[in-house]
């Protein structure tokens, strides 16, 4: 009964952290996620009626008649954003296991996370002084 | 069959066939939200290895931000027209059978391979991040190191490529 | 789970991501082919370091081997380089496409001349 509260049984909790049991609660949650985008589509797809006149199909842009395509191409400045923050996402990965062992680890990690975070901050004074994240030109 | 052993079987149906749909849609869009599941899934494989860290940093970084950049970059140049040119049929079918050839040379050299150690139904614990970050700030500072220096070189590149003049 | 299954679907992994770089021309799919085929491979080092650490269990004991966290962390750096190399592969990309406004690799037969 443990099971569907959403609670691993105990024992294999302490017993095995890697039994595939724990990942339970994880796989439901997942599946309750897809479940309820699925039953909200076909809910309105089934249960909603179906007048299908010009004016219905046509896309809604606040009253106001359709002006070109929807898909424009985006100015290149949230792409060079996009591409900093992917790598400001991988510094923090290493956060992570540093953080899980900060006081086993002591000074001589913290010199070396340190040493590593001056080498992003002279990328990141790099990015501000050749203005790369600034939004106006 | 145990519930390892029929996760494995899905996982590895899910990943084939999302990794073939990348392949085969002609709209760009389509092959990265394949791929994201093909990720997702080699993640689920990561669990099933003991490898915990590497399955969340998968998606961390694999599925949620570098599939995210290439979703900015199809958006980016409007190619979601479908307005890719097609190689020439021969030279695709050429291309099928190339790889095919591949996987099954590789697959009969290696099915004798003799196996005995049975992998994924031993636990072990080597793959949680307490134990990786012990090793990781001991025994690899300087790939480390080393790593944030690739880092400020793919930034500098990055700017420098992607600013206008 | 014997190892060789491991072995199978990343072979078949690896040469899908083959096929796609051969059947398809336009850039960014080849791009995303080569991250299958990087992902195949880090599929196969973390099964071989887990086969590894059942290996080292088995002779030493359960408790206390680390052996495998070797290869764990190589998947980790290929990772971790990957994501630099994506972002600088994308924004080539992009400056090729702002000069040619196309992402046909055939284009890029040009730089021959």
């Amino acid at each position: 009964m443990d099971v569907l509260l959403l609670q691993a049984v105990k024992s294999v909790a302490t017993a095995d952290v890697n039994s595939s049991i724990n990942y339970l609660p994880i796989v439901l949650q997942l599946l309750v996620a897809i479940g309820i985008v699925v039953l909200m589509m076909t809910g309105t797809h089934l249960l909603g009626p179906k007048r299908k006149t010009e004016d219905k199909l046509k896309n809604f842009e606040s009253g106001i008649d359709a002006v070109g395509n929807a898909r424009q191409p985006m100015a290149i400045k949230y792409f060079l954003v996009a591409i900093l923050f992917v790598l400001f996402d991988v510094e923090v990965i290493f956060f992570y296991p540093y953080a899980v062992n900060f006081r086993a680890l002591g000074w001589e990690g913290f010199l070396a996370v340190l040493g590593f975070v001056g080498f992003f901050l002279v990328g990141f004074i790099y990015i501000i002084k050749k203005g790369a994240l600034s939004w106006e030109d | 069959m145990n519930v390892t052993q029929i996760l494995f079987w899905l996982l590895s149906a899910l990943t084939v066939f999302s990794a073939l749909v990348v392949i085969t849609r002609k709209n760009p869009v389509y092959s990265v939200l394949w791929l994201i599941i093909t990720f997702i899934s080699i993640s689920g494989h990561y669990i099933l290895l003991n490898a915990q860290f590497l399955a969340v940093v998968n998606v961390i970084v694999y599925a949620g931000a570098i599939m995210v950049l290439f979703l900015f970059v199809i958006m980016l140049m409007n190619l979601n027209a479908d307005a890719e040119p097609q190689k020439n049929k021969w030279l695709q079918f050429a291309g099928v059978i190339a790889g095919g050839c591949l996987a099954l040379v590789i697959i009969a050299a290696l099915k004798n391979v003799d196996a005995k150690a049975r992998i994924a139904e031993t636990g072990s614990d080597i793959g949680l991040i307490e134990n990786l970050g012990k090793v990781l700030f001991t025994q690899y500072v300087l790939p480390f190191e080393i790593s944030s220096v690739l880092f400020l070189s793919a930034m500098v590149g990055a700017v420098v490529i992607g600013k206008k003049n | 789970m014997p190892i060789n299954y491991y072995i199978f679907l990343a072979v078949i992994l690896f040469c899908i991501g083959v096929v796609g770089v051969l059947t398809r021309r336009n850039a960014i799919i080849i791009f995303m082919c080569i991250e299958l085929m990087l992902n195949a491979v880090n599929l196969l080092l973390v099964a071989f370091s887990k086969a590894h650490h059942a290996v080292a269990a088995i002779n030493a004991g359960p408790a206390g081997t680390t052996a495998g966290t070797d290869g764990q962390m190589f998947v980790f750096f290929i990772m971790v380089v990957a994501a630099a190399e994506v972002s600088v592969g994308l924004a080539i990309i992009v400056m090729m496409y702002r000069n040619t406004h196309s992402v046909d690799v055939n284009f890029l037969n040009r730089l021959k001349h």
